[in-house]
């Protein structure tokens, strides 16, 4: 019996070691990254339209590229689609029901979002701009569908 | 080809309408395709703060059937025309409530648009003077909006529709000519110092709108004094 007892609350503490994300830990971890990722944008921006620092577009490519390819979609857990993380979360439930559609989103942002992190590499300032404008045109196509305007 | 007109639509006027379809146009597609355009779809919108600024002038000071007094849609007016009792050359009592409905939009959208943000990297041109709190509302607002005009868009092309094959008679071309067919008499007033008043205060509008008096955002600290990791 005694072992029994042991065993549940090993196998409870254990369960409570690997449990799920927070809901609201996932929320304000999206919202981080949205944060992040606006902060490079901007950063991005500033360097193109003001003078123009290479390393500085690099660090703000890596950035974004890093947050694409780090699977934020494993945020996105079934319940919080309503709910609070820094602020109310703007997530439409749409976002999951229409797996396709947000796939389809998810992957033209990680496909300019390297393309993005190459093309800053390279150092050319026309070629930078125009990837910066069609990186954030893939931001545009998830907010269009899947983001609750105020 | 003997047929009597008179005039109809002011050279200003005319001008004022077809720039606005383009502008109009040119923002609807830069508004929707995004990327690099958002920054011409912010330039459009400037640009129509001004024309809409220059009818509203124009609307006081222009040629008789340009002016809002001529045209302005009275109760007593709406009631005349839906009797049929109106036969009067210009915009008709129910056309003008589609006339004031599309200006009232268009400057909505216009001036929202100004203190908006698109979540990515672009703020309207106003953005500091309100904040992000106030500037995600009114981007939100601009959004919605953007709806009741392609409703609005889609009436008066409509009512064009209308006019041309069941009423045959050619909207279009007074708007382009300027001439109405039939008797009538010719628009009076709008005169050369109405015009240049009403593009001065255009510019001014543009000038304001533009937000190219806002004081410099005061210049980042040097690079030595923030850590350089």
């Amino acid at each position: 019996m005694k072992k029994l007892v042991l065993a549940a609350l090993a196998l409870t503490l254990a369960g409570g070691a690997s449990a799920q994300v927070k809901p609201e830990d996932a929320i304000k971890w999206r919202q981080s990254a949205y944060a992040t990722m606006g902060w490079s944008m901007a950063r991005i921006k500033m360097n193109v339209e003001g003078t123009y620092n290479k390393d500085e577009v690099i660090k703000a490519a890596t950035v974004i590229q890093s947050i694409a390819n780090s699977g934020m979609g494993s945020l996105y857990l079934p319940g919080t689609d309503k709910g609070k993380g820094w602020e109310e979360t703007r997530v439409k439930p749409e976002f999951f029901t229409n797996k396709d559609g947000v796939g389809k989103v998810a992957m033209a942002f990680n496909k300019e979002a390297n393309e993005m992190a190459k093309v800053a590499a390279s150092g050319d300032v026309a070629a930078v701009k125009e990837q910066f404008g069609k990186l954030g045109g893939t931001c545009k196509g998830c907010h269009d569908d899947f983001k609750i305007k105020k | 080809m003997n047929s009597k007109h008179f005039r109809l639509w002011d050279l200003p006027t005319r001008l004022f309408h077809w720039l606005l379809v383009l502008a109009i146009i040119a923002a609807i597609v830069s508004g929707q395709l995004g990327g690099n355009l958002i920054v011409w779809h912010g330039r459009i919108g400037i640009f129509i703060v001004g024309l809409v600024v220059f009818r509203l002038i124009w609307g006081l000071l222009g040629s008789t059937y340009a002016r809002f007094a001529h045209f302005f849609p009275s109760p007593a007016r709406i009631k005349a025309y839906l009797r049929g009792e109106w036969h009067q050359p210009g915009h008709n009592p129910l056309g003008a409530l589609s006339v004031f409905a599309l200006l009232g939009l268009i400057t909505f959208q216009a001036v929202s648009g100004l203190f908006a943000n698109d979540d990515i990297a672009f703020n309207g041109p106003l953005y500091d003077l309100v904040g992000r709190d106030l500037s995600n509302r009114l981007s939100g607002l601009h959004h919605l909006v953007s709806n009741g005009l392609y409703v609005l868009i889609a009436l008066h092309l409509a009512a064009i529709a209308f006019y041309g094959h069941i009423k045959k008679k050619n909207l279009v071309k007074a708007m382009i000519s300027g001439r109405h067919e039939g008797e009538g008499e010719d628009a009076r007033g709008g005169g050369l110092v109405a015009l240049v008043v009403a593009l001065l205060v255009a510019a001014a509008a543009i000038y304001g709108a533009s937000g190219a008096w806002l004081p410099e955002p005061p210049p980042p600290p040097p690079a030595a004094e923030t850590p350089s990791w």
